[in-house]
This record gives C-alpha cells, sequence and structure tokens, in this order.
C-alpha cells in the first residue's frame, strides 16, 4: 500500500498534474502568493481576469465581509493585455504549473482578438473565458445567453488552438442551457460557478456597502448553491466540469469532485489562508491513500442516489 | 505600470504564514488591547510600519484575516525576537471576539506584509498620530533611538533623529500605552478632544503649534483616522516638509490577490491610478496621495 494515489486529470486537450487549480482574481498574478505556494502541487494557475486594454476597477470599498462570505465588485482593475503579456506572462510561464490565462471581451471580436494576441505567446495552457463577470458593465453579457456564450466559444476556438474553459455564472435561470450550448460550440470544459449577485446595506447612513452598490458573493457561504450546479451541469452535458465556489477544505473537495466535477478551483479561501491550495493537493494524496483508491478518476462523478430520490435528477 | 511601482507589482518577498500562540493579553485603554503572539520567524523579518493578517482558526464567521500594525517586538532573554505585539480596538467581529483569547490558543498570523517606514533619517523627526494609529510609533522610535533593530538581518540606524510624538485621542481613558513609550529620548505631546488630559482640541494644533513656534521638522510620519491624516499632510505640504502617511484602508487579503485596498495614487502624467494599499504601502509618500474624493 504505499502506491502513490494518481492525482492527474484530463478535461479534453487539457492535461493537468493534479485536479487543484486556483481561481481568477483570487490568486493575483501569482507572484503575490509565491512566499505560501508550492506552485508545482497545482493543477494549473489562473491568473486575474485580463481585458484588452486597461481598466481601472471599480471605486473603493470594493469588498466587504458576509456570513461566512465575501462580496466583491473589483470590476476588473488590470492593466490590460498587452502589459499582461510583457509583465506577467513571462513570470507565469517559468512557473513548475500549468498557466491558464482568464480574458474577458466587450464584443465577439474582442474574445477573438484576445485570443488570437495570446495564441502567440509561448507556455500557456489553455485559456479560460470570463463571460460571467457581475461586476462590470458596458459589454455585452455573454453568460447569460446560452447562444451568445456559444458564440464566444466558437470565435474563441477559431483564434486558438489553445483549450478553452468557459468559465459560467450561476445569475441565470437554467445554467444547464448555457454549459450545453458552450459544450456543443466546442468548449473543451466548462468552470462554474463565478459569484452570486449579492449586496451589503449600511442601513444606519442608507447606503450600500460597496462602491459599485452590487458585488458578487463568494467563499464558504456559496458552496452548498455552487455544488448543486456542478452536480446539474455534470449530469447534462459530455465536457468536463470544473468546479468553483467556497472550496475550503479536503471534504469540500471531494464533495465536488463526487458530484460530478473532474477538478476544483480554490477562490476566497486562498485571501485568508494562502497555503491552503498546495496543502489540499497532499491532503487529496492522502484522503485518496486511505480509501485505498489508485487515481482520483476514481471518484469523479461517483455520487449514488437512492432510489426514491433518482427521479428527482436533474 | 509606471514609475509608481518601485518593485514588480506585489512582490511580497518574506513573508510567512503560520499558527501562533497567545503569549499574552493585556489591557490597554478603554476598549483597547495589546496581544503578543508568540512568532519568531515573523518577529525576526519585521519592520516599523508594517503589518499582518490576524484571523481565528477553523472559523468561518468572521472569515478573513484582520490587518493589525507591528508595535513591538517581544525578544527573550538572549534578545532573540520571539514574540510580535499588536494594539488593538474593539470595533467589530474579530476583534470583538480576540477580547476573549487566551494564553496558549492558537491564532493564525501571516507577514510581515507591506512597506513599513523608512529607516530613520537625521533632523527632527515628527510622528502624528489619532486613536490606535499610534501603535506603528513605538518601534519606529526604539529604532531611531538604537535601542531595537528590526529586520532580517537587522537594520541598522545609521541616523539618530530628534524625536517627537503629536499623540490625539478622544479622551484621557482612550489613550492607550503612553507608559511603553520611552522617556528618555522622546518628546511626547498629547491632545484630547474632551481635554482631559493634555492639550484640548486636534492633535494637529499641536503639530501647527511646533511648526509655527519652534523649529520645522525634517520629517513627518503619520498614522490615524483619514481626516487626521489628510490635515497632516496638508500642513507639510503648506511647509514643505516631507511626510510619510500609513494608511488603514480595509483589507481582504493583505499580500496583493484581491485588489480589494486599492487608494488613489497621484501619476507624473497628472492623472491618479488605483494603488493597492497592502503592497505598494501602507506607507505612501504624503503627495503621492490623491486625497479628495476617496
Ligand atoms: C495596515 C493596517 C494596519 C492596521 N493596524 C491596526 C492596529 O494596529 N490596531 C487596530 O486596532 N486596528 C488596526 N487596523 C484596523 C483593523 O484592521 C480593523 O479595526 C479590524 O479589521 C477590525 O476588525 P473587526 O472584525 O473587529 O471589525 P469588522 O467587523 O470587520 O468591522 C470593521 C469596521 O467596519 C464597520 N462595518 C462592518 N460591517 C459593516 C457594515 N455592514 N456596514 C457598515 N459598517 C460596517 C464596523 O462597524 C467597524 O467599524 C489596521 C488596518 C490596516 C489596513
Ligand atoms: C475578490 C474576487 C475577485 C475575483 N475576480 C475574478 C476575475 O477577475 N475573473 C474571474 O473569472 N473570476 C473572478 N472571481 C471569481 C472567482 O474566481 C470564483 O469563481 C468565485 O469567487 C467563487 O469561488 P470561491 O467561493 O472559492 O471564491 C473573483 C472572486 C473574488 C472573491
Amino acid at each position: 500500500m504505499t502506491r502513490v494515489p494518481r492525482l492527474a486529470v484530463v478535461l479534453n486537450r487539457l492535461q493537468l498534474a493534479s485536479p487543484i487549480l486556483v481561481a481568477s482574481g483570487t490568486f493575483g498574478y501569482a507572484r503575490e502568493m509565491a512566499d505560501f505556494t508550492d506552485f508545482s502541487s497545482l493543477g494549473a494557475v489562473i491568473p486575474k481576469t485580463v481585458t484588452a486594454r486597461p481598466r481601472i476597477g471599480n471605486p473603493p470599498p470594493r469588498t466587504v465581509e458576509t456570513a461566512s462570505g465575501l462580496l466583491n465588485a473589483i470590476g476588473l482593475d488590470n492593466d490590460g493585455l498587452a502589459v499582461f503579456i510583457t509583465e506577467h506572462l513571462p513570470y507565469l510561464v517559468e512557473l513548475p504549473t500549468a498557466i491558464i490565462a482568464n480574458i474577458a471581451g466587450h464584443s465577439l471580436e474582442e474574445f477573438q482578438q484576445m485570443a488570437e494576441t495570446l495564441d502567440a505567446t509561448q507556455g500557456l495552457s489553455g485559456l479560460e473565458l470570463n463571460i460571467s463577470c457581475p461586476n462590470v458593465s458596458g459589454g455585452i453579457d455573454f453568460g447569460t445567453n446560452p447562444t451568445m456564450a456559444g458564440q464566444v466559444v466558437e470565435r474563441v476556438r477559431q483564434a486558438t488552438s489553445l483549450p478553452v474553459i468557459a468559465k459560467l455564472t450561476p445569475n441565470v435561470t437554467d445554467i444547464v442551457a448555457v454549459a450545453q450550448a458552450v459544450a456543443d460550440a466546442g468548449a473543451d470544459a466548462v468552470s462554474l460557478v463565478n459569484t452570486f449577485h449579492g449586496m451589503v446595506i449600511d442601513w444606519r447612513r442608507r447606503r450600500p456597502v460597496l462602491g459599485n452598490t452590487t458585488g458578487g458573493l463568494s467563499g464558504p457561504a456559496i458552496k452548498p448553491l455552487a455544488l448543486c450546479a456542478t452536480w446539474k451541469v455534470a449530469n447534462a452535458v459530455e465536457i468536463p466540469v470544473i468546479g468553483i465556489g467556497g472550496i475550503a477544505t479536503i471534504d469540500d473537495v471531494m464533495e465536488f469532485l463526487v458530484a460530478g466535477a473532474t477538478a476544483v478551483q480554490i477562490g476566497t479561501a486562498s485571501f485568508y489562508d494562502p497555503g491552503l491550495a498546495s496543502r489540499l493537493v497532499s491532503d487529496l494524496q492522502t484522503c485518496l491513500r486511505d480509501l485505498g483508491l489508485d487515481s482520483v478518476g476514481d471518484v469523479i462523478g461517483t455520487l449514488e442516489l437512492p432510489e426514491s430520490s433518482a427521479a428527482a435528477r436533474s | 505600470m509606471d514609475e509608481a511601482s518601485p518593485t514588480p507589482a506585489g512582490l511580497v518577498p518574506t513573508a510567512v504564514q503560520r499558527t501562533a500562540r497567545v503569549i499574552e493579553q493585556v489591557e490597554m485603554a478603554r476598549d483597547t488591547f495589546r496581544l503578543r503572539l508568540e512568532c519568531p520567524e515573523l518577529a525576526k523579518r519585521i519592520l516599523p510600519g508594517q503589518f499582518f493578517m490576524v484571523r481565528e482558526p477553523g472559523l468561518t464567521d468572521p472569515l478573513l484575516g484582520r490587518p493589525f500594525a507591528l508595535f513591538d517586538v517581544a525578544c527573550d532573554s538572549q534578545g532573540e525576537p520571539v514574540g510580535i505585539d499588536f494594539g488593538y480596538v474593539v470595533v467589530g467581529k474579530l476583534t470583538r471576539r480576540m477580547v476573549r483569547w487566551k494564553p496558549g490558543d492558537p491564532v493564525s498570523v501571516c507577514g510581515p506584509l507591506g512597506n513599513g517606514f523608512p529607516e530613520p533619517c537625521d533632523g527632527h523627526l515628527v510622528m502624528v498620530a489619532g486613536g490606535i494609529g499610534q501603535t506603528p510609533f513605538l518601534a519606529v522610535t526604539r529604532e531611531a533611538l538604537g535601542q531595537r533593530r528590526y529586520g532580517d538581518p537587522p537594520r541598522t540606524a545609521a541616523a539618530r533623529p530628534e524625536l517627537t510624538l503629536c499623540y490625539g485621542a478622544r479622551s484621557a481613558n482612550q489613550l492607550a500605552g503612553i507608559d511603553s513609550f520611552p522617556a528618555e529620548g522622546l518628546d511626547l505631546r498629547v491632545a484630547t478632544d474632551d481635554g482631559s488630559h493634555g492639550h484640548h482640541g486636534f492633535v494637529t494644533d499641536l503639530l501647527q503649534d511646533l511648526i509655527t513656534n519652534e523649529s520645522a521638522p525634517t520629517m513627518i510620519y503619520t498614522c490615524g483616522p483619514e481626516p487626521m491624516m489628510e490635515a497632516v499632510a496638508m500642513l507639510a505640504a503648506e511647509h514643505d516638509i516631507a511626510c510619510r502617511v500609513s494608511l488603514e484602508t480595509p483589507m481582504a487579503c493583505g499580500f496583493g490577490a484581491c485588489f480589494s485596498c486599492v487608494t488613489r495614487i497621484r501619476l507624473d502624467n497628472g492623472q491618479w491610478d488605483y494603488r493597492r494599499t497592502c503592497v505598494e504601502g501602507p506607507v505612501f509618500p504624503a503627495e503621492k496621495l490623491h486625497w479628495s474624493d476617496r
């Protein structure tokens, strides 16, 4: 029993050494985490969303803590694609892990151009398309419309040979329909969820707490919601699902894997426990070994429904 | 990217994440306490004006760490740094829980974070503190007096400035840790809003007085409520005195990953941009800050 369980996972064209990834916007550009993280243990690092042009972001306060959660409206504060490529990418691609750039465009053309530009760089393992950020106005809300979501994926697929992940918003009536559309359009995987629309009010001052009035909720508070979305999508679409939302312990990781996620992303938890993601990789190894399993694949999608509730599926 | 970033954005070269133990907790003033945590690695590295994130392990509410400035480093009998002290005021979720922390309790700490104050300068250094904003100045004072060295390797203060601390609080019972400050080598001047101790009025009156009636200081450091710091920065600008401001912008992570603790920084082209207080500050040259409408 000294076998080391295999953690490698395959998400269509994307092959990762471990199913533990870190979520965009919660890991900076990775430099910020260098003192706390063993990058080589991670399946992939997904840096903060990059947009075609620099964005100043939303006025502060940009975050406020809620019961077991965090509400944020950062507003995609970033220096734009050109600076990303000259300042951040050289550092990122030298790290001993896969790098998946996360991009957000204002239009189909912009998504396509950004994908083309990144296709010409060296060292990326894939692209994650942020069609789900709740804190920016002006662009088209691709993630809430299955047809539009599919078109983004199609255009990006034409622009690059890199594997493509579509990151979905939970702020829709039917997330399965969006997942199905991006799968049909050729996405290698879907990642879900981005944050849930939320609000905090300082009622004494009769004012919203966030500078942007509303924001996106993340952290342990959203885990059951994210898990349910993951389970529904994993049951409905052929492509692999990357589960995101409130993951902070090895039990959380196992729940998402059992629900059908092929990989997971650690988000908000990295803010209060920056060493967590790499620790979870060894926790996962230990957990699989204790279960006597050879590979993480042996737990993915192993949820069993009692007879009586089987009808309630999907 | 521009000249305002001295190092690649977000570079934190020395921070550690540890579970520390509470060594002691002492009441300093009304609703104000000092906690000492055992954490040698952090104690050895931290500089005056740097901070660390503190959280109660295992809880999800409060969820995030909270930033606290170094008050002082505690050393063992051999003079080795073993503990970190910070002072806190009870204001919300975590600080209300902290009051109940007992020796031996585990505490998650992450640091040292931020840039801290520069090395002591020559001439006359005046520190202007409002409320709990006084905490960074004990370590600044000790370093400037040559009583203690901070950092790894320990930095040596080349200069020995004349030191004045102007410290303001709402009332006498909220003046914290006055007796912690060295009696020798520091000119401590106090103001209270209600006149119950020292000057009756704002701490900025003390600074104004000092500038008008004595000689202008070489350097001003300030930490406290933003309106106070803005007033200090205005005075410094008016009299052409170098000034460093330590901001207390609320933070979610403390090490640059979340981009929430942004503050407006002036650029050379006359524009401003949001910059992360945690990694580019919390100490900024006053003239870099874009105060209005923040
Ligand atoms: C670099 C730095 C150094 C610092 N150093 C020190 C220090 O040395 N000592 C010290 O005492 N403090 C210091 N602070 C401030 C300290 O971090 C805060 O006081 C601390 O985070 C409070 O935590 P809490 O959980 O007790 O309060 P929280 O519950 O987080 O509340 C914080 C404040 O926000 C208000 N608030 C919270 N939620 C809401 C809401 N929904 N609507 C309206 N208002 C709300 C609360 O009333 C309170 O005033 C520092 C801050 C920074 C950035
Ligand atoms: C402060 C903050 C910033 C975020 N920024 C981004 C971003 O730039 N791009 C993106 O795709 N998701 C962003 N997210 C969403 C996260 O990647 C993740 O999907 C979400 O927080 C849910 O996971 P969690 O509960 O583990 O944090 C951000 C989340 C937070 C809390």
